[in-house]
């Protein structure tokens, strides 16, 4: 244990370890999506996909046992919740009805190509979540569709209630979707009715949270209000997630006197932990020409 | 450890069946806010059996691996995993632990400090959004329930590994003799 060799032995083995590891964090930050590391863990992601999916299937029946622990503590309180967003959603039905009716006639009068609510011209492809990151740092899913079902990397991803990420990378039958809750994410969005617009981060640690910040300070936000992309575009930047598709709920609204802009929380309507199936929303084009200009 | 092929072939099974069950299922299920954690587990259970430079060595493969899967920025676990290994690895090579709970507190211990350097390389690398207090919960969570998964963990890593182990600390344990009771009394324990 004493002996000099071992002990230089020793320290070599972790000196070079560690300048291993460090030598890879700097190569992958200089690098581009194309580089070596990038390519390297395209092809370790599809050689092992097989295994994942194999993997993740089997262990299905245990996530759901440790789904259903949390959910039965959670029900209790979620019913009454849920009962009386019944009644709200109730009431928004029939005016959302009337409100349908209203806006096919003003179409017809104005000449609106653009529909109202979920965003026209994509095609949805249903995917299955293989793998999860393990980490808080780093949201992202990876799924069992690629590039050969028509995947392109920066297509919006939805979950049952509605938006949860965008796909950043793609290989020929995987892709990893980083989610809104991960700590580079950011979204544009607009409260609905009043269209005051934002941006959506998450709060990291906390992915029923996410905050729509740099709301102008005289549009007043109130809870409950409905938090959808807003699909801003104009002559410099398009935003990569169409117009419409449904964010969450405002939980809070945090009183700032003095800050410029308002800031809001936000419930999203995707249960983003629990996510088991997927839909990319394809044909919208591949943005990668516009990722360096792009809005998020 | 005795580096024969066999060996590595144990140490790449233990750490791509790890990683595999880590990512594909284990890592989202929530438990009391945390989230079960096999990777650090494995880690420095192949270091606390082996030594210092298998437990870097296991860190550094598991930290390659778990980067490649999960598409996130390459090197950071295996930095942090290398140390973690490391660190145990010297811990047996220098108190020689051979109780049979040591794994509780190794494991816990392993699993705080790789949620914390983790967080901590991540911070300083790129992370720059605002973070929730449920963090600091989660993390605590998480090493709770590390702790809890440690003597399985360590049991099912000692089977594997133990025919290519030079020394097993637990059946150092079980040889391990009493002082004499009989002799000079300053040369009691010294076989005279």
């Amino acid at each position: 244990m004493f002996d000099s060799k071992v002990i230089r032995r020793r320290r070599a083995a972790l000196a070079i370890f560690v300048a291993l590891s460090i030598g890879m964090l700097t190569a992958y930050f200089g690098e581009s999506g194309g580089g070596v590391f990038h390519t390297l863990q395209r092809g370790a992601q599809e050689a092992f996909a097989p295994l994942e999916t194999g993997a993740s299937r089997a262990l299905k029946p245990f996530r759901d046992l440790f789904g259903w622990f949390g959910d039965t503590l959670d029900a209790k309180g979620e019913n009454e919740d849920l009962r009386e967003e019944v009644e709200d959603l109730r009431m928004r039905l029939a005016e959302s009805d009337t409100a349908r009716r209203d806006a096919r006639e003003l179409r017809g009068l104005v000449g609106l190509t653009e529909a109202e609510g979920f965003p026209q011209g994509t095609e949805p492809v249903a995917a299955r979540v293989i793998a999860r990151s393990p980490t808080v740092w780093y949201s992202s899913v990876k799924i069992d569709k690629g590039s050969g079902d028509g995947l392109r990397e920066d297509q919006p991803v939805i979950a049952r209630g509605g938006l949860i990420g965008k796909v950043t990378s793609v290989t020929g039958g995987t892709a990893e979707v980083t989610l809104i809750t991960d700590a580079s994410s950011a979204v544009s969005a607009q409260v609905q009715p009043n269209g005051a617009s934002g941006i959506v981060r998450p709060l990291v640690g906390k992915p029923d949270d996410l905050l729509l910040d740099y709301i102008e300070k005289g549009r007043r936000v109130t809870e409950g209000t409905i938090v959808v992309t807003s699909g801003l575009t104009s002559s410099r930047v398009e935003s990569l997630f169409p117009r419409g598709v449904p964010i969450g709920r405002v939980t809070r609204v945090d009183p700032q006197e003095v800050e410029q802009f308002q800031r809001v929380h936000v419930q999203p309507f995707a249960d983003i932990r629990q996510v088991d199936y997927v839909q990319v929303l394809t044909e919208r084009g591949s943005a990668t020409e516009q990722a360096g200009v792009a809005l998020p | 450890m005795i580096l024969t092929p066999g060996a590595f072939v144990r140490c790449g099974l233990i750490a791509v069946a790890a990683v595999i069950l880590q990512i594909s299922g284990l890592g989202t299920g929530r438990v009391f806010g945390g989230y079960v954690d096999l990777v650090p587990l494995v880690v420095v259970a192949v270091a606390i059996y082996a030594g210092s430079i298998p437990g870097a060595s296991m860190g550094f493969g598991v930290g390659l691996l778990l980067d490649l899967l999960v598409g996130q920025t390459m090197g950071i676990s295996s930095l942090v995993l290398t140390a973690v290994g490391y660190g145990v690895g010297r811990y047996r090579e220098v108190r020689d632990p051979a109780h049979g709970l040591m794994a509780i507190p190794v494991g816990a211990a392993a699993t705080l400090a790789w949620v914390l350097a983790y967080a901590a390389v991540s911070f300083m690398l790129e992370i720059g959004a605002s973070v929730s207090p449920v963090v600091i919960r989660e993390m605590i969570a998480t090493t709770l329930l590390g702790a809890l998964l440690a003597l399985p963990v360590f049991a099912i890593c000692r089977r594997i590994l133990r025919p290519v182990l030079l020394i097993d600390p637990l059946d150092l344990r079980r040889r391990r003799q009493g002082p004499r009771e009989t002799g000079p009394i300053g040369l009691r324990g010294l076989e005279v």
